[in-house]
């Protein structure tokens, strides 16, 4: 074990040097060794990936080395564990665009395809093709027909729902699954609407409708970040959510819980006869209408569930049948229940 | 001297731009429509590149090519064809300086590192960014498992809109189909494409309205004939496989002629081009091509088949190797068509339109089917068949002598019963050897070319008297091994004559040790081996499916297949 654990620190040290300027002392000899180095990172990411014990000591490792990389290379960034299943991928990249980075050291990266052998280990073109081959297949598909979702995040989800449901799939994974959640979320901070649509598809994920571990642990995820269902819920369209709502008994109370707190940020305007927001979440009368709309349309037994939770809000909130008091009422009286 | 025209530089270049990064559909099907011609282009261009001693001296030549090659990096229609992709990825190769003496190189290496980069990963801060680096798998394993999982789930998409569509008037639904058939283009040599191309194809057969991109046809009948070379050749050198579905081959036969056409011509080729392999085991490369499988279940494959062979024999007329083709073919075919359930099956009719049909039972029965004491009789009933045949060739006609061309074609394509006469002829007393010798003589000289029947007939028997004297007589007397041999070197029944004789050795009762000194003595030249080596083989096939095995023939033809194979 210790002998591993020297190994990690020294494929960090590796990793952070390559994004230095010392890189430039590189040869031949030292690249190889440093893709061998970061093969083996590969390998043992992949044994103990789920193996709570020891991925845990080795995540204590990975953590406190870089610390002290930070300190002495303030420029490189810190590793994840889930990344070291990439690492030989994150050498070539901090190679490639790191300027010191020797000049002779790409070809050795890159070599010729017509000489190099199909299956050596710098050959990227399996890669390329089949990055583009989707990309390219992504887009001829821009017809949303998975549930409204474009067919792109929905082959993302379900790559997602697959990882977090083998990571799940053995005890104590729970904090590792958690993290894995919040590192994606942070790495995709530019785009959340794309994410929102990812994560709609990994709730979808499960082939075997029973099988709720996923969409579970997702949706508890998206409780403990504050605002983030209400987000999520409000960037999918109400047919998504809809959809989801059918599937998974969970996220029909956790959506239900959100309209109610969209409908509680609404407030009567007694002269303009409406309700209006009352804080910066951009939710209106109409849009939370169109949510239940949705779900009314959606058939046997989520219309009647909707149905039966709305008149026993209205009833729970007075029983009123006069609008501009409630806006239960206000909202069966709008949807002519 | 120029590497690459002007013209060409401006055409390409103004494509390059128009197509952008092909997210337009219109962008989409142009990049594909021209992806062939781009790929010489590119290596035009490559050439160009391998001749430039540095990197600035490739610049101040080829001032475009930083632009036009960037460019294409950026469309994923090009980047996803593997063939135009590694043209690329060499001439970027070719850009990069190892040792950059001048600022010109050293940003040149730069841009091309990054070229790279963009290749290999994903723009930072996209949510396609987040899920790779943190799936706990390698950036190659998950997009070849994201790629997976988008043919699927678009393969399904295209099996649903099958489902609507019962019969070929129905008009295709989905206008998608095209748009997905045209990026399909690009990827045909992905070997994970097979599940979508497969369903693509079968819905064109089904839809019925040319739904699909033709280059996508071209391509994939391309990449299939590639395949069947390579597997025929059994060179896997510059294989780009294509693995499809038995049912999606059939029916891109059946939605593209010419398709089928190269099927059939490269099966061909490919039995011509290598002996030693396809004499061996030429049934079973013959039912891996799928064409016998394919002619039974249609009709219109098993016409066009035949036609191109009919059509070949007619340029090169004694060929041996075809003719095996043409009778393996054959039984593969009709073994194909007995196993069809009866209510499925066409009338043989159907199959044969053009010759006698009073010719096809006696003809499309096996020998295997016929008792072999009735072989004698079946074969003179064959004969008197074909002599009414000829006897309206008196008129020398074209309708009569068609009629004649299509019995011998036909005669051609049920060669094991010419086998079986050639078999009979061994042990045959001289009184019933006429009509054998009759047939055999039809089958090597159908035409009266020349008036020369009598005198082939005449030859006929004299070697057929030469070989029972040379092989029933201990020790083979020396003036009978000479004149076998002077009759297979004169060019007039050399065919003929081999075909007896190797019909002798495999079938005559005479000690194994006299036998392979005769053959020695008189299968020396080269040329004799190998066209001895094709008769064998179709020796072969007709006793494989023969109703009992003789073990000693069995050996006999082994052994003589090794001699010949071994020199």
């Amino acid at each position: 074990m210790e002998a591993v654990l020297r190994h990690l620190t020294n494929i960090l040290e590796l990793l952070a040097v390559s994004q230095t300027d010392h890189v430039s002392e590189w040869d031949r000899h030292t690249t190889l060794r440093g893709f061998q180095w970061a093969e083996y990172c590969e390998q043992l990411h992949s044994r103990f990936q789920c193996n709570p014990a020891v991925r845990s000591a080795l995540e204590s490792a990975l953590s406190d080395t870089n610390q002290r990389l930070q300190q002495a290379l303030p420029s490189c960034s810190p590793v994840m564990f889930s990344e070291l299943a990439q690492c030989q991928h994150m050498l070539l990249i901090h190679l490639l665009t790191n300027p010191s980075a020797p000049n002779s050291v790409i070809p050795i990266l890159f070599p010729d395809p017509k000489t190099a052998a199909q299956d050596s280990q710098f050959d990227q073109n399996s890669l390329i093709t089949c990055k583009s081959a989707f990309n390219l297949l992504c887009r001829t598909s821009d017809r949303t027909s998975y549930a409204g979702l474009h067919v792109e995040a929905v082959v993302r989800g379900k790559l997602l729902g697959n990882l977090l449901n083998s990571v799940l799939s053995r005890t104590g994974n729970d904090e590792y699954a958690r993290t894995l959640l919040d590192s994606i979320l942070h790495d995709s901070a530019g785009k959340p609407e794309s994410l929102y649509d990812v994560i709609a598809a990994a709730l979808l994920s499960p082939d075997d409708e029973t099988n709720s571990v996923v969409p579970h642990f997702i949706l508890a995820w998206l409780q403990e970040h504050d605002g983030c269902l209400s987000k999520l819920c409000k960037s999918l369209s109400p047919g998504l959510c809809t959809v989801i709502s059918r599937q998974s008994r969970e996220f029909k109370q956790a959506y239900w819980g959100v309209l109610k707190q969209w409908a509680s940020c609404l407030e009567f305007d007694v002269l303009e006869g409406l309700w209006v927001p009352t804080s910066d979440e951009p939710v209106t009368f109409i849009i939370l209408t169109d949510r239940f709309k949705d779900l009314l349309h959606s058939g046997p037994p989520l219309k009647e569930e909707t149905e039966t939770e709305l008149k026993t809000l209205k009833r729970e909130a007075g029983d009123f049948n006069v609008k501009g008091i409630c806006i239960w009422t206000d909202v069966i009286i709008q949807l002519k229940l | 001297m120029e590497a690459v025209s002007e013209t060409d530089v401006q055409f390409w270049m103004a494509k390059v731009v128009n197509w952008g990064e092909a997210t337009s559909c219109s962008a989409l099907l142009d990049t594909s429509r021209h992806l062939g011609s781009l790929r010489s282009f590119l290596q035009q261009v490559l050439q160009g590149l391998q001749q430039m001693s540095s990197t600035s001296e490739a610049m101040k030549t080829f001032p475009f090519v930083g632009q036009f090659l960037g460019r294409l990096c950026w469309n994923p229609c090009v980047i996803a064809d593997e063939r135009s992709q590694r043209l690329l990825l060499r001439c970027l190769s070719c850009l990069y300086s190892a040792e950059p003496l001048n600022a010109v190189e050293q940003k040149a290496n730069m841009w091309i590192k990054n070229m790279l980069c963009h290749l290999i990963s994903e723009e930072e801060g996209s949510v396609a960014h987040a899920t790779v680096k943190h799936a706990g798998l390698t950036p190659k394993r998950y997009h070849s498992e994201a790629l997976q999982k988008v043919v699927s789930l678009m393969t399904e998409e295209v099996i649903k809109s099958c489902n609507g569509l019962p019969n070929t008037s129905a008009r295709c639904s989905n206008g998608n189909i095209y748009v997905m058939s045209t990026a399909c283009a690009a990827l045909v040599t992905c070997p994970q494409m097979s599940p979508l191309i497969g369903a693509l194809l079968k819905h064109s057969m089904l839809c019925g309205t040319s739904c699909l991109n033709q280059e996508f046809i071209k391509e994939v009948s391309e990449a299939l004939i590639r395949l069947y070379l390579c597997v025929f050749c059994l060179s896997l050198l510059h294989s780009k496989r294509l693995v499809l579905e038995d049912e999606a081959v059939v029916n891109l036969w059946c939605y593209s002629p010419s398709c089928l056409e190269g099927a059939a011509v490269s099966l061909l080729e490919s039995v011509l081009s290598d002996h030693e392999t396809m004499t061996q085991s030429l049934d079973k490369h013959v039912n891996d091509s799928l064409l016998p499988q394919a002619s039974a279940d249609h009709c219109h494959i098993f016409l066009t088949v035949s036609e191109i062979y009919r059509n070949v024999l007619t340029e090169i007329d004694e060929n041996l190797a075809v003719r095996a083709l043409i009778q393996v073919f054959t039984v593969c075919f009709l073994q194909r068509l007995t196993g069809q359930k009866t209510q499925d099956r066409l009338p043989l009719r159907a199959f044969f339109p053009h010759v006698m049909p009073s010719l096809l039972p006696p003809l499309l029965t096996a020998p295997s089917e016929v008792p072999r004491e009735a072989w004698l009789d079946h074969l003179i009933w064959i004969r008197s068949l074909l002599q009414s045949v000829m006897e309206n060739e008196a008129g020398e006609d074209v309708r009569a002598y068609q009629a004649v061309f299509q019995a011998w074609f036909l005669l051609v394509q049920c060669g094991y019963w010419v086998d079986t006469a050639a078999e009979l002829l061994v042990l045959a007393a001289p009184e019933n050897a006429e009509p054998l010798l009759w047939l055999l003589t039809f089958f090597h000289h159908p035409t009266n070319r020349g008036h020369q029947r009598s005198q082939q007939t005449a030859e006929a028997r004299e070697a057929w008297t030469h070989l029972r004297m040379l092989f029933l007589t201990r020790p083979p007397p020396p003036r009978h091994l000479s004149a076998v041999k002077e009759l297979l070197s004169s060019s007039l029944s050399a065919n003929l004559v081999l075909h007896l004789f190797l019909n002798f050795t495999v079938f005559s009762h005479g000690p194994v040790s006299i036998i392979n000194e005769i053959n020695d003595k008189v299968l020396t030249e080269a040329a004799v081996k190998r066209r001895a080596l094709w008769i064998l083989a179709s020796i072969r096939c007709r006793l494989n499916s023969a109703a009992t095995r003789d073990d000693r023939v069995h050996s006999r033809l082994r052994t003589l297949q090794d001699t010949l194979l071994q020199t």
